[in-house]
C-alpha cells in the first residue's frame, strides 16, 4: 500500500479511540467514558501475543518436522516419511517438481514467516535496512501466505481418506501432521496479533517530529 | 490544537502490576512448554533402557525398523546399529521396554529371525514380508537388566520358551550328528539338537540338546541316544528289512533314545550323552562305555595283506574288544633284517570290553594283555568275511609260542607279537579251481566221445551183429526142426507098434512066464524115459548157460559181446548139431526097439507056456503096477514140472516144451496101457 504524502494519524493528534464504541477520546484517557472500555491507542499485549503465538508455533514446528507426517503402509513394508524426508525421497525418485512445493511449502514459507514475523517485532524496536513501507509489504505477504502452508495438512489429511485399500496399502497422517497444522495456525495468529501500525508509528517518532498539523476531520485508520 | 482540550483523565500509577504488564496469551505457550515437558518427561521416564547387542552380522536390521521380540511381542525397537571396537562384531542398540527390562538377564537369549528354508520346513516366513526381527527369550525372574548381550548366530534350543533339560550329546565316530535335527522318542518329537561343533579334543563333534519337560523325566543315566537318521537297509537269517524312522527323519535327520535298563540317575543339566549310530550299538554300549580311553598297540604283521582296514574288528576270543585305528607300513631294517615293508596295524582296544574291572582303565588292560601274551596270546590277521575278503586283527592263543610279553617300551605304542595269519583266501581259492577246470583237456576228451560214438556206430552197423538176430532165429528153428524130426514125429507110432507087440507079448505071457520080463522090460522103459528126462535136463543147462552168456553179455563191450554172442551161437549150434543130441531120438526108439526085441524074444521063446505059472507073479506084478504108475507118473511130473519151469524162458524154453510135451503124451500112453492092465490084467493074456 503506498501511503502518498504526509499522514496525520490519530495518535499524531492527541486522540484514540475506543475499540468498542469507536468514540474517540484524547490521548491518555484511561476509559472510555460512554462504554467504559478501556482505551489503548496501541494494545500494549500485541507484542506479546505476537511473541507467545510465535513461540508456540515454532514449538509446534519442531516435532512437525521431526516426527513422521506420513505413514504409508504396503503390503510388504511400511514407511514412515517426515517432511523432509520425504522431500528428499520424492527428490531421489526424480520428482524435483512435487519435492519443490512440498518444500516450499512446508519449510521454505514457515521458516520465513517465522523469519518476517520475528524480524518485523524486532524492527520495531530497533529499524533496520528495512523502510517501514517494505515492512508492511513483508507483513502482508506474510499474512497473506500464511495459509497456504495448510497445503501439507491438506494433502495429508486428502491421501489418508483416499489411500485406504484394506490390507494391501494404507496411508495414514502422522503426530506431525497435526504439529504442523498447530504451527501454522499459530503462526498465523502470531502474524495477526501484530499491529501493524506500529511500524508506522516508529518512523512517527524516530524523526524529530514536524510541528502539529491540524487535524483532518477525520481521522485516517491504517488497515489493521 | 484548536479542539477544546480534552478533559483530565486520571493518571494511573505509572508502574503497572505484573499480571497487566503481562499479556494472558502468554498461558498458550506456557501451556505448549508445559505439555511438551511432561510429554517429554513421560516419554524419557516411560522409555526403557538402552540394550546393546552384539552380532556377527546385520545383515537386514535396519535402525528404527527392525524389532526386538518376546514371545512373538514386540519389546522393543532397534535405534541404532555401530561397530564394536576393532569392527569384528556389529553393535545393534535396542530400546528396550521398560517393563520387561529387569527380565533381560544374564540368561537372556537374543538372535535374530531370518526365513529359513530346510528339509524340516520353511521357518521365519513372516519375516520375509515384514523384515528381519530380532527375538529375545529370557526366563521369568528379573534378576537384573544387563544392557551388553551377545547375540546368538542361531535361535537357541528354547527358542519357543519351553523349558526342558539340557545335555550334551557327543557324536560317536561313526554316528552322525545333524544339526537342529529333532529327537524323537516314539515317533513325538520331544526334543532339539543344537548346533554341532567341533568338541574340544578336536576328534568328536558335539552338539547341545534339549528335551523338553515333561519328557525331560524320562532321561537318566541308563538312556541311550541313537541316530535314526537315513535308513538302514539289511539282511538277515529272518529276511531283508528296511528301517526308517519319519520320512524327516529320513531327509533331515534325528535321533531317538531309550532308557534301555532300569536303574539309571536323575542326570544334572549338561549331562553329556554319547549319540551312536544304530540302536544295536547304542544297546551294545550298555556292556562297555566306548568313551573310556583305549588301549593303544600296535602290532606288525610279517605279511602285508590287503582287506585289513580302519575300523576293521579286534578279536579275542570272538568277542571284539577294540577297533582298528591306524594302518600304517614300516620299514626298519635293523629291527627286522630287512627293507621289507611291514603292515603295522594299531589296535584300539576297550578296556571295558575285557571284561576287567568297571573302572579299569588302559594299564590294567595293558597288564592283563601282558600276562595274557606271555602265555602265549598273539595277534594274527584273520579272515573277517568271506564275501568281501575284509579281514579282522584275532588275539589268539598259540601253544607253543615263546617270547616275552608286550613291548611296552615301544614308540609310540606298546607292541603286540604277532603270529602267522589264518586267512581263507577264497578269491585265491576259486581262482585255483577257475584254473584247474581251465585246465581240463575238455576238447580232447570231446574228441575221444565222438570218436567212441562213431566207434559204436560202426559196431552197430556192422554186418556181424545184425546178423546175430538172425543167427539166433537160425538156432531155434534147427531145435523146432529137431523136435518136429520124423523121427521124433515117428516115435509115438512106434511105441504104440511097441504097445502092440507088448500085447502079443503079454498075450503070449498068457502061456509063458513073461511076467517077469515085462517087468524087467518096464523097468527099461522106465530107465528109458529117465533117460529122456536126463537128456531133457541138459536143456535147461544149456539155457543157463545161455542166461549167463546174455548176463555176460551184458556186462561185456559190445563188440566183445557180439563176438562171444556169435561163439555162443555158435557153440550152441554145435552142441545141437552133435550126435548125442541127434542120438537123442535114436537113443529113443533103439531103447523101444530093444524092448520090442525083448517081447519079440519073449514071444519067441515060447513062454506061453509058463504063462499060468507066471499068471500069479504076474498079478502080483500087476499090483506093483500102481506104484510103477506112481512111479512114472512123478517122473512125468518132473518132467512137466521141469519144463513148465521153461516157461519163463520163452522162445527155445516153449520148443523144448513142445518138444517135452510129446514126450510125455508118449508116457501118458504108457501109462494108459499100464493103467488098462491094472484094470484088466486079463487083456494082457488075451490080448484085448
Amino acid at each position: 500500500m503506498e501511503i502518498a504524502g504526509d499522514v496525520t494519524t490519530a495518535r499524531d493528534m492527541g486522540l484514540v479511540a475506543c475499540t468498542r464504541c469507536t468514540r474517540v477520546w484524547p490521548l491518555g484517557t484511561h476509559k472510555c467514558g460512554r462504554c467504559g472500555h478501556r482505551l489503548h491507542s496501541r494494545d500494549p499485549h500485541a507484542m506479546q501475543r505476537v511473541w507467545a503465538f510465535w513461540a508456540v508455533g515454532l514449538m509446534c514446528y519442531v516435532p512437525a518436522n521431526l516426527a513422521p507426517m506420513l505413514r504409508t503402509r504396503t503390503l510388504v513394508s511400511s514407511q514412515e516419511n517426515t517432511i523432509v524426508g520425504g522431500a528428499a525421497e520424492l527428490a531421489q525418485h526424480g520428482n524435483w517438481g512435487i519435492a519443490m512445493v512440498i518444500l516450499v511449502a512446508s519449510v521454505l514459507i514457515p521458516v520465513g514467516k517465522f523469519i518476517a514475523i520475528a524480524g518485523l517485532a524486532l524492527g520495531l524496536r530497533r529499524p533496520g535496512a528495512l523502510g517501514p513501507a517494505r515492512r508492511q509489504q513483508l507483513y502482508e505477504v506474510v499474512d497473506y501466505i500464511g495459509r497456504w502452508s495448510m497445503i501439507d495438512v491438506f494433502v495429508v489429511a486428502i491421501l489418508s481418506s483416499l489411500v485406504q485399500l484394506g490390507a494391501v496399502a494404507s496411508v495414514s497422517p502422522g503426530p506431525a501432521s497435526l504439529f504442523f497444522a498447530l504451527s501454522v495456525i499459530f503462526t498465523m495468529l502470531s502474524a495477526q496479533s501484530f499491529d501493524s501500525r506500529r511500524i508506522w508509528d516508529i518512523e512517527a517518532v524516530a524523526p524529530p517530529a514536524a510541528p502539529p498539523i491540524p487535524a483532518p476531520p477525520v481521522t485516517k485508520a491504517h488497515p489493521a | 490544537m484548536t479542539d477544546p482540550s480534552p478533559p483530565t483523565t486520571p493518571i494511573l500509577p505509572a508502574r503497572k502490576s505484573l499480571l497487566e504488564r503481562v499479556s494472558i496469551v502468554w498461558v498458550i505457550p506456557a501451556a505448549a512448554l508445559a505439555i511438551a515437558l511432561g510429554v517429554a518427561w513421560h516419554s524419557y521416564s516411560s522409555r526403557g533402557p538402552l540394550l546393546e547387542l552384539s552380532f556377527e552380522n546385520a545383515s537386514g536390521i535396519r535402525a528404527g525398523e527392525t524389532e526386538l521380540r518376546y514371545r512373538d511381542v514386540t519389546v522393543g525397537l532397534v535405534e541404532g546399529v555401530s561397530f564394536s571396537d576393532g569392527l569384528d562384531r556389529v553393535l545393534v542398540s535396542v530400546r528396550l521396554d521398560k517393563k520387561v527390562a529387569p527380565y533381560v538377564d544374564g540368561d537372556a537369549t537374543f538372535w535374530v529371525v531370518r526365513p529359513q528354508v530346510s528339509a524340516r520346513g520353511v521357518t521365519g516366513l513372516d519375516t520375509v514380508l515384514s523384515g528381519i526381527f530380532i527375538q529375545g527369550i529370557w526366563n521369568d525372574k528379573p534378576d537384573g537388566f544387563i544392557a551388553r548381550h551377545k547375540g546368538e548366530e542361531a535361535a537357541p534350543l528354547n527358542r519357543d520358551g519351553r523349558q526342558g533339560l539340557r545335555v550334551r550329546l557327543r557324536a560317536a565316530p561313526n554316528a552322525g550328528l545333524t544339526e537342529e535335527a529333532p529327537i524323537v522318542f516314539r515317533g513325538i518329537e520331544v526334543g532339539r539338537i543344537g548346533t554341532a561343533e567341533l568338541a574340544g579334543d578336536g576328534t568328536s563333534v558335539e552338539a547341545d540338546a534339549i528335551i523338553f519337560a515333561p519328557h525331560d523325566k524320562m532321561i537318566s543315566s541308563a538312556t541311550r541316544f541313537w541316530d535314526i537318521s537315513g535308513f538302514s537297509f539289511s539282511i538277515g537269517p529272518t529276511g531283508a528289512k528296511v528301517d526308517f524312522s519319519s520320512l524327516a527323519a529320513l531327509v533331515s535327520g534325528g535321533i531317538t533314545f531309550q532308557t534301555v535298563v532300569s536303574g539309571g540317575q536323575a542326570v544334572e543339566p549338561g549331562a553329556l550323552f554319547v549319540l551312536y549310530p544304530d540302536e544295536g550299538a547304542a544297546r551294545a554300549s550298555l556292556f562297555g562305555d566306548t568313551n573310556a580311553e583305549a588301549l593303544n598297540l600296535t602290532a606288525i604283521f610279517q605279511d602285508n595283506v590287503a582287506g585289513l582296514a580302519v575300523d576293521s574288528a579286534v578279536d579275542l576270543g570272538g568277542l571284539r574288544i577294540g577297533r582298528v585305528s591306524a594302518l600304517n607300513g614300516i620299514v626298519d631294517e635293523a629291527r627286522f633284517g630287512d627293507r621289507r615293508v611291514r603292515l603295522a596295524a594299531t589296535l584300539a582296544i576297550q578296556p571295558s570290553k575285557l571284561g576287567l574291572d568297571p573302572d579299569a582303565g588302559a594299564p590294567e588292560a595293558l597288564d592283563y594283555l601282558d600276562r595274557r601274551v606271555q602265555e602265549g596270546l598273539r595277534a594274527r590277521l584273520a579272515t573277517a568275511s568271506l564275501l568281501t575278503g575284509g579281514l579282522k586283527v584275532e588275539l589268539v592263543d598259540t601253544p607253543n609260542a615263546t617270547g616275552t610279553g608286550i613291548n611296552r617300551s615301544a614308540e609310540p605304542n606298546p607292541v603286540l607279537p604277532t603270529t602267522e595269519s589264518d586267512i581263507a583266501d577264497v578269491s585265491a581259492s576259486a581262482e585255483g579251481v577257475f584254473a584247474r577246470i581251465n585246465a581240463l583237456p575238455v576238447e580232447e576228451v570231446l574228441e575221444s566221445a565222438i570218436a567212441m560214438m562213431d566207434n559204436i556206430s560202426r559196431l552197430t552197423g556192422s554186418d556181424d551183429i545184425r546178423a546175430v538176430p538172425g543167427d539166433v532165429r537160425a538156432l531155434l528153428g534147427q531145435a523146432q526142426g529137431l523136435v518136429g524130426s520124423d523121427e521124433m514125429q515117428a516115435l509115438p507110432g512106434r511105441i504104440s507098434s511097441a504097445v502092440g507087440e507088448i500085447e502079443t507079448l503079454v498075450a503070449r505071457l498068457e502061456t509063458e512066464d513073461t511076467i517077469a520080463r515085462l517087468s524087467g522090460a518096464l523097468d527099461t522103459a522106465t530107465a528109458a524115459a529117465q533117460s529122456v528126462d536126463a537128456a531133457v535136463a541138459g536143456v535147461p543147462d544149456l539155457v543157463a548157460r545161455l542166461q549167463g552168456v546174455a548176463a555176460q553179455a551184458e556186462a561185456l563191450p559190445l563188440d566183445d559181446l557180439a563176438s562171444r554172442l556169435s561163439n555162443l551161437l555158435d557153440s550152441a549150434d554145435r552142441l545141437i548139431d552133435t550126435d548125442a543130441a541127434r542120438a537123442l531120438p535114436a537113443d529113443l526108439s533103439g531103447a523101444l526097439d530093444e524092448l520090442r526085441q525083448v517081447l519079440r524074444q519073449a514071444r519067441e521063446a515060447g513062454l506061453i507056456d509058463n504063462a499060468n505059472a507066471t499068471m500069479a507073479s504076474a498079478r502080483s506084478a500087476a499090483d506093483d503096477l500102481p506104484a510103477l504108475l506112481q512111479r512114472a507118473q512123478t517122473v512125468l511130473t518132473e518132467a512137466a514140472r521141469t519144463i513148465s519151469g521153461y516157461d519163463a524162458n520163452q522162445g527155445v524154453g516153449r520148443d523144448l516144451e513142445a518138444t517135452l510135451r510129446e514126450v510125455r503124451r508118449a508116457a501118458e500112453a504108457v501109462a494108459a496101457l499100464a493103467r488098462a492092465v491094472e484094470r484088466n490084467p486079463n487083456s494082457l493074456l488075451f490080448g484085448r
